[in-house]
């Protein structure tokens, strides 16, 4: 699949005069493959491996490329196993890449530098790094310790997150006795304390009610505004991608699907469009025109093919009595669903 | 100076954390009382028997339970607390967190855990130590007690490096808990001088778990049988045993990283 160039890279070519911008993270046929011991089941089997083990290559990731830019917010998405999380720990420095290039911040991420590590963050959504008995509030102190934060520069930054997240009230409490979504604000703003310049966010919000991913998005939205952080997110959550992320990078197998415009995904891989209409005079068949979604009363919506899309809008407008209508994309979850159905297909 | 630092907030952190477990500290004392109780009714058993103990004494024997004492009561402390998580983050993924830090994450691993009420063992220990060096018959000198923290300090360090070693076996092994057990095990064949022992037992417990080391050693010097050779050898093999588990350890995580496969 070919790479679509990133909207900074057109604009650099068209616009030589300009500074080059450096991208932050610089990624070149990234390759991360695992040796796994191959087992059949049975007892005779299992005794045969204890001599001879059987391995097998899985590529985790398989030469992928990419760029991100200062200050872009990228959602990285893919199912479960596709090698979303192997990258983000090969970029943050805790796997070595089998074969490729990775620099972020003009590091070798893998060699964990100290001046590349006090740049970055790593937030899992499924992992604590906050001491459980404790308060908050001295998981924070020992991550100034670590980062060697200057006092008062970690005061004004403590404070600056916990009003924007609403924590006041909580930080005295051992974590054990936070809801799940404060806990999760509470590692957000331990990950943020030094201020890192990347942030790798792997599924932040996972297991989170929908006020509360809200929350945690404004929040890393705001983050990247104020500090020109550049950030890499991973989520199941396609609220949480549409709410932050223009660009996103789709990786399916470990190779790159897609990698450009939230909104070009959905041109690209969505064969079809929906129109909805509202009927002035009723109920009428619409079969000839598409396929029928629903019809209720006078409402209806239709699935016709994106290439059809105008000539059967023509269509409705002159030969119904139509009272409004309008085209849609298909939701982003259905497209990447359908995406992911016809890889696997194909595979 | 930063990890200075470093180990003095995670410790400030850990006793405040510990203070709020006031229960613990009771359980603790009891705790305390019954083993010195029992390891006192065991000098006393020999004794009755015998007026000395392959040329060790009663007070001689009493500095070396309390050198037992003390220095179980300081691996209790911070060695074994802070070993027993990392073996928790290996297995749980959660050491990511330690190895994207800008610190040496040897460091990290090593001073995050602090047991406080541990410490009434250290004190228990320093108690049985003073009486038996008040019953000794031999003065005793500043040279010895220099000789002692010396001897103490170097001990700590060995077994502290056995521990680090042994823990990062998880790495390729993944479940190692049954590791504390086999310490704590051999650990209690210390309460004995190692010079008892027969020989192959004796070469295990100094070279290969460093027990010799950790209370004989130290208590040779309360007793002034401590030779500078002998100190010197323990200055030598702790600055050997420190550089072969900062190398285990560091295989371990290049392994953990996938950067030997």
């Amino acid at each position: 699949m070919a790479k679509i160039p990133s909207l900074l890279v057109v604009f650099q070519r068209k616009n030589k005069h300009l500074p080059k911008p450096i991208p932050i993270i610089h990624v070149a046929r990234l390759s991360k493959h695992y040796q796994v011991p191959v087992r059949e089941a049975g007892l005779r089997q299992a005794a045969r491996a204890l001599i001879q083990r059987q391995h097998r290559t899985v590529k985790a990731v398989d030469e992928i490329s990419f760029f991100i830019h200062p200050g872009e917010v990228v959602g990285f998405l893919g199912p479960n196993g596709a090698g979303k999380t192997t990258t983000l720990k090969m970029l943050s420095g805790l796997l070595h890449p089998t074969s490729g290039q990775v620099r972020v911040l003009g590091y070798e991420p893998h060699r964990r530098q100290r001046a590349f590590l006090e740049q970055i963050t790593l937030v899992m959504g499924n992992r604590n790094q906050l001491a459980w008995d404790l308060p908050a509030l001295d998981s924070f102190e020992l991550q100034r310790a670590i980062y060697g934060i200057p006092e008062h520069e970690y005061r004004q930054r403590r404070d600056e997150f916990i009003a924007l997240l609403d924590l006041q009230d909580l930080v005295h409490k051992p974590v054990r006795n936070l809801s799940l979504g404060e806990r999760m604000k509470m590692e957000i703003v331990g990950a943020l304390l030094h201020r890192p310049q990347v942030l790798f966010l792997d599924e932040p919000t996972i297991g989170l009610d929908v006020t509360m991913q809200r929350r945690i998005r404004t929040f890393i939205s705001e983050y990247n505004r104020r500090y020109g952080a550049s950030v890499m997110l991973t989520s199941h959550y396609m609220a949480d991608v549409e709410a932050l992320c223009k660009r996103v990078i789709v990786i399916h197998h470990g190779r790159i699907l897609y990698d450009g415009d939230l909104s070009g995904l959905v041109e690209r891989f969505s064969a079809y469009k929906t129109i909805n209409l509202t009927l002035k005079n009723g109920p009428v068949s619409l079969e000839q025109y598409g396929e029928v979604v629903s019809q209720e009363g006078s409402n209806a919506s239709l699935r016709v093919p994106k290439s059809e899309t105008s000539r059967i809008t023509s269509r409705l407008l002159t030969e119904q009595a139509v009272a409004d209508l309008t085209v849609v994309d298909p939701p982003i979850e259905d497209v990447i669903e359908t995406v992911f159905n016809q890889q696997a297909e194909a595979a | 100076m930063r990890l200075l630092s470093l180990a003095y907030t995670y410790l400030r952190v850990g006793i405040l954390n510990e203070l709020q477990y006031r229960v613990n500290f009771f359980i603790q004392i009891l705790q305390s009382l019954i083993a010195l109780v029992v390891g006192l009714i065991g000098l006393w058993l020999v004794f009755d028997h015998t007026t000395d103990l392959n040329g060790w004494t009663q007070p001689e024997l009493l500095a070396v339970m309390g050198v037992f004492i003390l220095m179980g009561g300081l691996i209790r402390a911070a060695i074994q607390p802070n070993m027993m998580r990392l073996l928790d983050d290996v297995q749980q993924g959660t050491l990511d967190f330690a190895l994207t830090k800008p610190v040496d994450a040897q460091v990290i691993v090593s001073v995050r855990e602090f047991r406080l009420w541990q410490v009434v063992d250290v004190i228990l220990g320093l108690g049985v130590v003073v009486a038996a060096v008040l019953r000794l018959e031999s003065r005793f000198t500043l040279p010895d007690l220099l000789g002692f923290l010396i001897a103490l300090a170097l001990g700590g360090v060995m077994i502290y490096c056995f521990w680090l070693m042994l823990t990062s076996t998880a790495f390729w092994i993944i479940r190692v808990y049954e590791l504390v057990n086999l310490f704590e095990g051999l650990y209690a064949a210390g309460r004995w001088p190692v010079s008892i022992y027969p020989n192959w037992l004796r070469f295990g417990l100094t070279f290969l778990i460093p027990v010799a080391f950790a209370v004989t050693v130290p208590a040779e010097a309360l007793t002034g049988r401590l030779t500078p050779l002998t100190l010197l050898g323990a200055g030598l093999l702790a600055a050997g045993l420190f550089l072969l588990a900062r190398l285990v350890w560091r295989l371990g995580v290049r392994n953990y990283s996938g950067a030997s496969a």
